[in-house]
């Protein structure tokens, strides 16, 4: 008689359906997964010990590399981190900033997660179309901070630079005729928070499209409903956070217990699930991009009444304006000296947190006085998660490890820091 | 001992001194307070203002460096008063300085950025236009942007107070005020580099540097100065592996927190096109690129095949203990015993009584504490700056620092008594003080002691503590031996301590280790007595071996020199430098580091072991000294060269030294006046005064470009006192023929009445002075 | 009882599939959203953080004054700066590289520039040859920085409010 076991089967790092670079060692009995270990580490940058040798504002470019696609919700964390240990806080417009591109990042990441969930599902189309979207906020990021992706448009005391008045437009050419181009610049006419509100109010109709082509779905349905179900109770002792504990059906979510930004001035709701399986994480996904399309056009109003300064006007943190390094003393030397040196922070340890589109993202900080961090932790939401693998997919199909790793929505960059 | 009291400074009670000021009291409690014109070596100026925090009972802050401490007194240094009057202070300062911090020296490591992103504002108020203060050129080793000051005189008073020279000054009123040299002379002090370390903003910066690295990105090496045997802690700074500058390291038992402009600028040296790179080997004549292998074998079959006896081991006292130990090790394994590094010394006769190294006697800080020091035959002034500094201050508390030399020596303090004699006579001068102090001499029956003489004797017996120094001049005299045997007789009578300044940084070292050709490593003894330098550099040597040395500029007399190596069959120079002249007389050529390039030991002036590492890229294929000695003694087959680091070498010397640690030389031989013709024997005659200046001493100087510019043409001119020159009716001469020995050559001449009659000063280690004998031998001048 | 039936026409009838096909056949109508790269472009914003580029005065004297705080403040120890004086004395660089391939885009270079020497262009279409050709010299910036001074001087313009 043959012997019988398990069949070991190697996920990964390259396989089309793994998020980046997971690898999984899947033991299965047939085609049932008896045990899913997941092998981090392929995407290592040591970013935390990085940032012990820079000075803090140098590590800013190397937060929107962690999620990187949620670049400006990392930079958020971390400059939330050193403003509570400087005991500062950003002026109110930058504030509002922040939670403006905080909604535009979390839609994005949303976008690309309903992108590539669906495709790795089998639902080629949805790809296409969130990426359609994505295109326009990506003009929004590039608009802000001259980067489509790694922004660095945080700072410390602030924001880099004030939103602009005017968004970049088509030019007529060959392909392109008078009225194409007048077409295609139909809503780039006015600032770019009229670029924005724009888009906030067709988004809601696309959400509607994504909603028409997946939610009632029988494929759709057949692939996530109750896959990777986890209780509550069992959510919060993995250390879930974000869009995996609420679709477990516990109401958390830092942006309204812990306010930050300009959170607390803001109304939306929180979606969450019922049953903790996919299809309600997929749900409560979606709820949360209507959700924070409603945080964007109120941040919209509120910017558009409200003119004022997006950096503090404190040039022991903040960089001085340009105009003034030019012309006197003391603004040459603190920039000269914010350059090369940047700022201490006092001795001491905080740890600030902010609701990532992918959960809790947060940053522990050690200070030894020095104008370097002693030490950073960071706490990526996505290394709880995919440490849950195991007990997520175990004693489904192999098929469904796809789709666990969609609803978990795994960036490495974070991950493996 | 003042009165011990107690004060509150923001509520921590500290106990301070009496009348010790504020700032004294909180820097030795680690409360910071800002300042510009506070300095701890220098007298108190408060013209700056920064330092002003709030007493209690006062009405207004009180600035901390000129505020003494009273019993109970209660200061805030970071109250509100006194943080607005820092902020105003700092924002008057910055009201006339320029926008220059992208283009300043100082970005990076400047007070005034500090003490403005600490205590400043943030933004400036003001809008009109800035004064502007033209720059003056004060010489080659210091860049000044005068707009950039902010008058704090800390420069000023450095000159003053420290270099003995007032050079800089302040003129005007208001914001006319700026600094500036007599008359729009360069600054010459030979410490003038610290005026850039004291300097608070970039108004003062080392020119050599100047726009080359910035403070941030380069790395500092902790070193020892190889210039003079004080052995100053300095930094190196490295840019790209390469020093881009020197700073000082402060230790108070060595160097305080100054350095010489020597030990501070050498650095350019290390990067000059004479730098030996690749091993050379001369074939037929002519000069081959070889590899170390064949190079090191080439050398290891020359002398293995010499005849011992005809070989000759001469040394630099620049290189390092261990390459100096390494040195004599395998040259006496393989049986060559002549072996020296005195190559300037000419008389040898009292070698065997020198004590184990030539050492100062006390401690360089107990040197500021002497009562009464008689130099001998020394411009410590410019041999050992920093030493000379410590005799400044002792001249400050009234000790009596005499002097016996072969010319007049201008000091940067009063000294008491200035004997001043012809070469031939210095040693009658001082059998005189011998005599007027009460030593019994058999010779030197018939000498006067004059009231100079008596009164130098005198201050030696009065004093507590009492020094006799014997420096560079008397030990390159024709007569050292009796110079010593004079001076013991007198330390001894008068209790004053005898002290030797060695010459060059590592000649303690040099003596430790067994350079000398009478005594081994840590003076054991020798098999064989071997040649002193003088003898080696004759026509009977037929092998040499030079380490560090070019031969024409370091020793005594180059003219014979260069006649012995050019009729050697071969010379091995183990060296950093190549110029034409070694590449004439040389046969090999292997390429050494320099000191800043190799791990090692000096020994300096107090006995102090102070080792150090290799802190700039060795250049080309050049190897650590050291190393290339330890293969060398390798392929020599000598026993027990296996070390693996230079810490290996030294820590087996210091097992032997503490071996030897009550040595006792010789007694002196008895001294006895000199054979030669004390009066000239032609009235064109004189006595060559063959001091070697300040920035000639060694390969690394004479290379260092700045240096080189500062030292000016003096040293290249003859001195001749006016009433010589009028004699012989060379008044109107520009030039003078200047013959000694086979050859003459023609130099400008100078009057100064400082050089007694008779006497000419003719520097030694200058292109012109290579051509001539004996730095201290007679020379002929006449017009032409 | 009404639900389920409806329930169970939706399901025969393929209702909720034939929806979905109704959103992908309407855009099937639709003018399309893509564009011709790389003839036609999307637009660019004035605060592109493309290829660096070292700038000049109108008098044609480079700008740099090789105070390094470019240097110092790159997170990605990118630029690399040898500096002495030039002989007219001005403080001059003598060597200015930037490794593209460490650079990070972060735009801290021009941040930092007190002159408004370093800037980074709106171009981003480059490629290397050899891998020493990612180290980009001084003379290959002011090159590169004179093809483009143009629209670098206008982008700069705009932004001037907003720095």
């Amino acid at each position: 008689m043959p012997e019988i076991r398990n069949f070991t089967l190697n996920f990964g790092p390259a396989h089309p359906a793994a998020h980046g670079v997971l690898r999984l060692i899947l033991e299965m009995d047939g085609e049932v997964i008896q045990r899913a270990d997941p092998h981090i580490g392929l995407l290592h940058r040591g970013t935390e010990k990085l940032a012990e040798s820079k000075i803090y504002s140098q590590s800013i470019g190397y937060m929107d590399r962690l999620d990187y696609v949620s670049m400006m919700c990392n930079e958020h964390g971390y400059i939330l981190a050193i403003e509570k240990m400087l005991g500062i806080q950003a002026p109110i417009r930058a504030q509002y900033i922040r939670t403006m591109f905080d909604e535009v990042t979390r839609i994005l990441n949303h976008l690309l997660w309903i992108g590539a969930h669906a495709l790795d599902v089998g639902a080629m189309t949805m790809f296409l179309y969130a990426f359609r979207e994505r295109e326009d906020l990506m003009d929004v990021y590039e608009a802000v901070s001259g980067a489509r992706l790694h922004a660095s448009y945080y700072r410390v005391g602030g924001v880099y630079r004030d939103l602009p008045d005017e968004m970049p437009k088509y030019e007529q050419n060959r392909w392109n005729n008078a009225a194409d181009v007048k077409r295609l610049n139909g809503d780039r006419e006015g600032s770019l928070l009229d670029f924005l509100e724009s888009f906030t109010q067709r988004f809601p109709n696309y959400v509607d499209e994504y909603e028409t082509l997946l939610t009632d779905n029988r494929i759709w349905k057949q692939r996530l409903v109750d896959i990777g179900v986890v209780s509550p109770e069992r959510a919060k002792q993995l250390g879930f956070t974000g869009a995996m504990l609420r679709g477990s059906g516990v109401e958390w979510d830092l942006r309204k217990k812990q306010p930050y930004a300009a959170y607390d001035r803001v109304k939306f709701d929180i979606p969450i699930g019922t049953n903790g399986d996919s299809y309600d994480r997929y749900l409560v996904r979606i709820e949360e991009m209507r959700q924070s399309n409603q945080i964007i056009k109120q941040c919209i109003d509120w910017l558009r009444k409200n003119p004022g300064d997006v950096s503090l006007d404190d040039h022991k943190v903040t960089m001085p304006k340009r105009d003034s390094v030019k012309g006197d003393m003391e603004s040459l030397i603190h920039h000269f000296k914010l350059v090369t040196e940047g700022f201490c922070l006092p001795e001491g340890e905080a740890y600030a947190a902010i609701e990532h589109p992918k959960g809790e993202f947060g940053c522990y900080i050690v200070s030894d006085g020095a104008n370097k961090p002693f030490r950073l932790k960071i706490r990526a939401p996505g290394f709880a998660h995919v440490s849950a693998m195991d007990e997520m997919t175990k004693g489904h199909m192999l098929a469904d490890v796809v789709t666990i790793i969609g609803t978990q929505d795994i960036v490495f960059g974070e991950v493996d820091r | 001992m003042s009165e011990t009291i107690t004060i509150e400074v923001n509520g921590k009670t500290l106990s301070a001194q009496a009348g010790e000021m504020l700032i004294a009291v909180t820097d030795a409690n680690e409360i910071d307070i800002p300042r510009f014109c506070y300095h701890k070596k220098l007298s108190i100026a408060a013209n700056c203002r920064m330092c002003l925090v709030e007493v209690e009972k006062a009405p207004k802050a009180l600035p901390a460096c000129a505020t003494p401490v009273m019993d109970g007194m209660k200061v805030w240094t970071r109250s509100p008063s006194a943080l607005a009057a820092q902020q105003a202070t700092m924002e008057f300062l910055l009201i006339n300085h320029p926008l220059d911090c992208p283009i300043c020296d100082q970005g990076g490591e400047c007070e005034l950025q500090d003490v403005s992103v600490a205590y400043g504002s943030d933004k400036s108020q003001y809008v009109e236009a800035k004064r502007i203060v033209f720059d003056k050129n004060i010489g080659p080793l210091i860049s000044t942007d005068l707009t950039r000051c902010i008058q704090c005189t800390r420069c000023v008073r450095f000159g003053a107070e420290i270099a003995g020279m007032r050079e800089l000054g302040m003129i005007g009123r208001g914001d006319r005020e700026s600094i500036a040299t007599f008359a729009g002379q360069c600054v010459t002090s030979e410490l003038s580099g610290n005026v850039v370390d004291v300097c608070p903003v970039g108004a003062l910066t080392m020119k050599p540097s100047r726009y080359k690295a910035r403070a941030w990105e380069v790395i500092q090496h902790a070193a020892i100065a190889a210039h003079d045997s004080v052995g100053s802690n300095v930094y190196h700074h490295t840019f790209t592996q390469q020093v881009m500058r020197t700073v000082p390291s402060e230790n108070d038992a060595v160097n305080e927190c100054w350095i010489s402009d020597r030990d501070r600028f050498s650095y350019e040296g290390l990067y000059s096109d004479e730098r030996l790179t690749q091993p050379m080997l001369k074939k037929r004549g002519e000069w081959h690129v070889v590899t170390w292998d064949e190079a090191l074998e080439t050398t290891a079959k020359i002398l293995n095949e010499a005849n011992k006896d005809q070989t000759g081991v001469l040394a630099s006292a620049n290189a390092t203990l261990e390459e100096l130990y390494l040195l004599q090790k395998s040259m006496r394994a393989i049986g060559i015993d002549h072996i020296d590094h005195r190559v300037r010394q000419t008389d040898f006769s009292g070698q065997n009584a020198a004590p184990l190294a030539p050492s100062l006697g006390v401690s360089l800080e107990d040197l500021e504490k002497q009562d009464a020091v008689l130099l001998i035959g020394s411009n410590i002034r410019y041999e050992q700056p920093m030493a000379n500094h410590r005799l400044r201050k002792a001249s400050l508390q009234n000790a009596k620092i005499m002097t016996l030399n072969p010319y007049h020596i201008e000091f940067n303090y009063d000294t008491t008594e200035q004997s001043v004699s012809s070469v031939a006579e210095m040693l009658s001068n001082l059998a005189a003080i011998a005599k007027a102090a009460g030593v019994e001499l058999t010779h030197f029956s018939n000498i006067e002691v004059d009231e100079q003489t008596q009164n130098i004797a005198t201050y030696l017996k009065e004093a507590d503590q009492a020094l006799l120094l014997l420096g560079n001049l008397a030990t390159q005299h024709p007569a050292y031996a009796d110079l010593c045997a004079l001076a013991q007789l007198i330390a001894e009578k008068t209790g004053a301590t005898l002290g030797y300044l060695p010459e060059a940084a590592n000649t303690a070292g040099a003596w430790l280790a067994g350079v000398v050709p009478h005594r081994q490593a840590a003076a054991q003894a020798v098999q064989t007595m071997g040649k002193s330098a003088q003898e080696i550099l004759t026509d009977s040597t037929k092998t040499f071996v030079l380490l560090g040395l070019e031969a024409e500029f370091d020793t005594d007399n180059p003219q014979k020199s260069i006649q012995a190596l050019a009729q050697a069959d071969n010379v091995i120079a183990i060296n950093s430098y190549v110029n034409p002249r070694l590449k004439e007389y040389a046969t090999v050529l292997l390429p050494a580091s320099q000191t800043v390039e190799t791990s090692g030991t000096f020994v300096n002036m107090e006995g102090r072991l102070q080792s150090f590492k290799g802190v700039s890229k060795l250049l080309g294929d050049a190897r650590p000294t050291w190393k290339i000695l330890r293969v060398l003694g390798n392929l020599l087959d000598v026993d027990g060269f296996d070390y693996m680091s230079s810490e290996d070498v030294r820590n087996e010397l210091k097992v032997k030294l503490e071996q030897t640690n009550a040595y006792q030389a010789e007694a002196s031989p008895e001294a006895k006046p000199m054979d030669i013709a004390s009066s000239p024997v032609s009235e064109h005659s004189f006595h060559r005064i063959g001091t070697v200046q300040m920035y000639s001493g060694d390969s690394l100087l004479r290379r260092a470009i700045a240096l080189q510019q500062a030292a000016g043409d003096e040293r290249r001119r003859v001195t001749l006192h006016p009433d010589d020159i009028a004699r012989l009716d060379l008044g109107d001469e520009q030039t003078v023929s200047v013959a000694q020995g086979d050859s003459s050559v023609r130099m400008s001449l100078v009057a100064d009445s400082a050089i007694p009659i008779h006497s000419a000063l003719l520097p030694s280690a200058t292109q012109k002075s290579v051509e001539l004998g004996s730095a201290f031998g007679m020379i002929q001048i006449t017009k032409g | 009882m009404i639900s389920t039936l409806k329930h169970y026409v939706k399901t025969f009838t393929l209702f909720e599939l034939l929806q979905g096909l109704s959103v992908t056949g309407k855009y099937f109508f639709k003018k399309k959203i893509t564009i011709q790269y790389p003839e036609q472009k999307t637009p660019m914003s004035p605060r592109f953080r493309g290829h660096h580029a070292l700038r000049r005065y109108d008098n044609g004297e480079e700008r740099c004054i090789a105070c390094k705080l470019c240097e110092a403040t790159c997170p990605a120890l990118a630029i690399k700066i040898e500096s002495e004086e030039r002989e007219d004395g001005t403080r001059r660089t003598t060597r200015y590289d930037i490794d593209m391939f460490k650079c990070i885009y972060c735009g801290f270079c021009e941040e930092a520039c007190p002159v408004d020497a370093i800037v980074e262009t709106r171009v981003f279409e480059y490629h290397f040859e050899s891998r020493e050709g990612s180290i980009i010299t001084k003379d290959e910036l002011l090159a590169f920085g004179d093809k483009h001074e143009t629209q670098i001087a206008k982008d700069r313009a705009v932004e001037a409010a907003y720095r």
